[in-house]
């Protein structure tokens, strides 16, 4: 535990709040929208489990503008 | 001047709808915060998650601020550049694809003002996520390494944005004269393997658009040399405007080949 207290959570914290904000629009987006290039149930996971990568990634080559 | 605003109110539409106007400045957010972080707390990965043998020891050299900026500058024009042309390197060739652009092209909108909208809205998107990432990265600079002149700071900043004009312009003009993935492989081509090619071997010249950033950035390195900034700088207006101006004929190119 006090490994856990050592880390600074002040400064770190902004990089996990702007992962998370990234994270959620992601998903609402996956939700909201007809259809992805390749299966949605791919694209969920890889946004939930891959961090920011998995969001980038959804928003560059994910969506399906048609 | 309506049409144009009335153009440029649906490219803010389309970016506002596609997320685009959130996710890229948060991408640019993120990269612009981790840079110091990861700077400045490098010993302590280094021993947590770096497997480093017993009594191994490093000497870091003491990092400044402008050290820090010149290293998100380096993820910028990585990173963030292969993230804006990705995300803008479709604006015409999609609409094209898909049909939207044929209901454009039976109104009597001028092929500029189709071209500029969108470059427009490009670059505003551009400008806004690198001003709010370097100012992310500054904020967490000046807590960490200590600061730098604030005027500096911002001559660089405009420098950058010139840039990004420059990279919109090449990206929509690419869009609107090729099928999405050929646009993309040139633009790249173009930007971020053309800033490695160049500083690989561009010792000689000191005047092309791609060392522009640097020649912004030596405003808080070190002294700049005013006189190859201008040049660089004339240069990156010179092709901007070419560019622009390809952009422009292909989009009447376009005009003229659709079929209605």
């Amino acid at each position: 535990m006090s490994e856990l207290q050592q880390i600074p959570w002040a400064l770190v914290a902004p990089i996990l709040v702007v992962q998370f904000i990234l994270m959620i629009v992601a998903l609402i987006d996956l939700k909201r929208i007809y259809a992805t290039n390749g299966p949605k149930w791919i694209w969920l996971i890889l946004i939930l489990i891959s961090g920011i990568l998995g969001s980038i990634a959804y928003f560059i080559v994910g969506r399906r503008q048609a | 001047m309506t049409q144009f605003s009335v153009l440029l109110k649906k490219e803010f539409l389309e970016s506002w709808r596609s997320f685009k106007f959130l996710w890229i400045p948060l991408v640019f957010i993120f990269l612009g915060v981790t840079e110091p972080l990861t700077n400045y707390y490098i010993e302590d990965i280094l021993a947590a998650v770096g497997n480093m043998p017993e009594g191994f020891e490093m000497l870091f050299p003491e990092l400044t601020a402008a050290d820090i900026l010149l290293s998100t500058t380096g993820q910028y024009q990585l990173i963030g550049l292969l993230v804006l042309i990705s995300a803008f390197i479709g604006s015409v060739s999609r609409e094209r694809h898909n049909g939207t652009a044929t209901l454009l092209y039976v109104r009597p909108i001028s092929a500029a003002v189709i071209f500029m909208s969108k470059w427009m809205m490009a670059s505003i998107v551009s400008i806004v996520s690198a001003v709010l990432g370097y100012l992310a990265s500054m904020y967490y600079t000046v807590i960490l390494f200590g600061s730098v002149a604030v005027d500096d700071f911002v001559k660089m900043l405009l420098t950058y944005c010139v840039w990004l004009v420059l990279v919109m312009a090449i990206t929509i003009a690419m869009s609107a004269a090729f099928q999405t993935g050929v646009a993309a492989a040139i633009a790249i081509i173009l930007i971020p393997v053309g800033l490695f090619v160049d500083s690989a071997i561009g010792g000689f010249w000191t005047w092309t658009p791609w060392k522009l950033v640097n020649h912004g950035l030596s405003f808080v390195t070190d002294t700049i040399i005013m006189a190859d900034f201008q040049m660089a700088l004339l240069f990156t207006v010179i092709a901007i405007i070419s560019f622009s101006g390809l952009g422009i004929l292909a989009t009447k190119r376009n005009w003229r080949l659709t079929k209605v």
